[in-house]
């Protein structure tokens, strides 16, 4: 395994000055009252590095400098400092379409796209009908790029790019175009790059896509690089919007408003009592005590269970429409599993809650729980999927 | 700087600056229906005005006036084509320069080359003049593609400053077009040479253009070989320009994406 992007300490200013001077004219006149600028750091010390054949997901809100870092991989911006080094042939998906021309023929805008997206003369010559038809569009291979609808033009693009064959694959926001079967599409065809081994660097503000996808995932918030890491770790930290001082805390990490207040959790085995030592396939009851000083409407309470790094499964009171109208003062909520279908390991647990919208987190208790299970079979694994075996003979 | 790597890197790309030249090429007459017959009609227009006007009015005594013209036309039809379209080859091409990335000066190259192309269709014209008036070409003719790659080097020197400057100082482009419109009348293209006094013709001749065009009028019209000293002079001038535009071009280069 090597690194095939490296990105060192990366800084990027943008120095935008507060009347812009476009015209020589204006350059001359104003040549002795100096321009001021204001500076805005895009990026500020970005960290980290890409070994071969992983994917990696970059996500942060709008204007935390996510298509900045994309542009300055991709070599179309330099950074103020800091470097990149790329092994590989790269190809950045930064849009589709790139140089489409309204007035050639699909045809020949494949012939050009394809040009721009780094593949060989003799290669588009072959692939053109096979581009075509992917595109769905051979009835159409004369007709001008202009009288296509966009969903054929972003179609043809799409089917012209993908015939690139990079090491490095650069993508933003691609996906957010088409509709589902397009996207499936698109998903599809990262997977098939991904199997080859293609590292890829996808941003998005689709988390779900991200998880899905992505080995590791890189947090920007205002250009700093907050967290880059295992994927739904990252994730999680983005939409509970952490802050910086709960990082200190790591593993012990508990956070909100307070607005509502977790006091207290407890594990109870099957005969109600506390424990932390429980057998597969036995009754589990989670219970959360919570406590409230003023009347909060429509808290939602959560619960995530991780293996190690593995976020195994989440779940909330809103996501089982087990809606709860009010809080007021103390209380607990009872999650109940009848049988434990986690077989063996040990498993924390992130507990929470939430306000209704998840805007907020009223108060979250990051994997501070965990518990052991034991199995009772010789089952292997994680999980207990409680199937079983029947065989019949034919004689 | 424009180094041998440099022009190694550009080699490797030269299927994509055909392709852009040639799509651009293609696109100019899309939508015309005399297609690209209006490239050839435009200098031919313009040379029965000033034939006209310079042969009957101003009564410029000078063999094969038209051919003299023509000639003259076309080559600075290739410069203005060339300079101006490639102006426009960064801020033009906002999506080619924000959204992928390939050598930059690969858009300046492929609009110089696009220019070539339409020169190349007046040319035809030329010959067929050239027919008409009976003119046997000597053994000089040899020289005109050398005439041509050293004004297609004039051109992208010139290109390369003037398209990264415009990114930044989007004035230079009227500036350009008014410095066009002197050059027109500065260069010995309806008139020759010789009607300016001694001292004169050397500072006219100092420009590479002109002496482009005079040295190509006297291999294909009259026979004359060009003074070596002279063309050296060109060549090396045409290749100064080349670099400095290249130097400013390198200069502005890292910061388009910002600044379009």
């Amino acid at each position: 395994m090597s690194a095939v992007v490296e990105v060192e300490d990366l800084w990027k200013s943008f120095q935008i000055p507060h009347e812009r001077r476009t015209t020589l004219f204006e350059n001359l006149t104003n040549f002795f009252r100096p321009n001021n600028y204001e500076t805005y750091a895009a990026l500020k010390g970005i960290n980290f590095s890409v070994e071969k054949g992983d994917c990696i997901g970059i996500i942060g809100d709008n204007g935390s400098g996510k298509s900045t870092l994309l542009k300055i991989i991709a070599n179309i911006m330099r950074p103020t400092k800091g470097k990149v080094v790329v092994t590989g042939k790269m190809t950045p998906f930064l849009e589709l379409g790139v140089g489409f021309q309204p007035d050639l023929t699909a045809r020949e805008n494949v012939g050009v796209y394809a040009t721009i997206m780094g593949l060989k003369g003799r290669d588009i010559e072959g692939r053109t009908d096979e581009i075509l038809e992917f595109a769905g569009l051979q009835k159409f291979e004369d007709t001008k790029l202009k009288n296509l609808s966009s969903g054929m033009q972003v179609r043809l693009a799409f089917s012209t790019a993908v015939q690139t064959e990079p090491d490095i694959l650069l993508v933003d926001e691609v996906l957010a175009v088409g509709d589902i079967e397009f996207q499936q599409k698109c998903f599809e065809v990262f997977d098939n790059y991904k199997k080859e081994g293609v590292t890829i660097l996808f941003v998005s503000h689709d988390l779900q896509s991200v998880r899905m996808f992505c080995d590791k995932t890189l947090l920007l918030r205002g250009g700093e690089q907050v967290e880059f890491g295992d994927t739904n770790r990252v994730i999680d930290k983005y939409i509970y919007k952490s802050d910086e001082q709960d990082e200190v805390q790591s593993k012990n990490d508990k956070w909100g408003t307070k607005k509502v207040e977790i006091f207290d959790v407890k594990f109870l085995d099957k005969n109600g009592s506390e424990n932390t030592n429980f057998i597969s396939g036995d009754p589990l009851r989670i219970r959360i005590f919570y406590n409230s000083a003023e009347l909060v409407k429509s808290p939602i309470f959560g619960i995530i269970v991780y293996h190690q790094d593995t976020y195994c499964y989440g779940t909330t009171t809103d996501f089982m429409n087990q809606g709860i109208p009010y809080v007021f003062g103390k209380g607990h909520v009872d999650f109940y599993l009848e049988k434990l279908s986690l077989l063996e390991g040990k498993f924390d647990f992130t507990i929470a809650v939430a306000s209704p919208d998840y805007e907020s987190s009223y108060d979250w208790h990051d994997r501070l729980y965990s518990i052991q299970v034991h199995k009772r079979t010789q089952n292997l694994g994680l999980f207990d999927l409680g199937g079983s075996w029947n065989v019949e003979r034919y004689d | 700087m424009l180094t041998l790597s440099r022009v190694n890197e550009l080699a490797k790309y030269r299927e994509l600056i055909i392709k852009l030249a040639w799509s651009d090429f293609k696109l100019r007459y899309k939508n015309s229906a005399l297609g690209f017959f209006w490239s050839l009609f435009e200098p031919l227009m313009m040379l029965i005005v000033l034939y006209i006007v310079f042969s009957n009015l101003m009564r410029i005594q000078v063999e094969y006036y038209q051919l003299f013209l023509l000639l003259g036309i076309i080559l600075w039809n290739f410069l203005d084509r060339g300079t101006t379209m490639s102006i426009y080859g960064i801020i033009g091409k906002p999506s080619l320069v924000q959204k992928v990335y390939f050598p930059r000066d690969i858009l300046i190259i492929s609009s110089c080359i696009t220019a070539l192309m339409m020169t190349m269709l007046e040319f035809v014209v030329f010959l067929i003049f050239m027919a008409i008036f009976k003119i046997i070409p000597t053994i000089l003719v040899i020289y005109a593609p050398i005439f041509i790659l050293i004004e297609f080097l004039l051109i992208l020197g010139l290109a390369l400053g003037l398209s990264a400057l415009n990114v930044f100082f989007r004035d230079v482009q009227f500036i350009w077009r008014l410095i066009l419109q002197v050059g027109f009348f500065a260069t010995p293209i309806l008139y020759p040479i010789t009607i300016f006094p001694e001292n004169l013709q050397k500072l006219v001749m100092l420009n590479p253009i002109a002496g482009i065009i005079s040295m190509m009028r006297g291999c294909l019209l009259y026979g004359i070989m060009p003074p070596p000293t002279y063309l050296i002079y060109v060549t090396i001038s045409t290749l100064i320009i080349l670099f400095i535009g290249y130097g400013i071009f390198d200069h502005y280069e890292p910061k388009f994406a910002e600044a379009i």
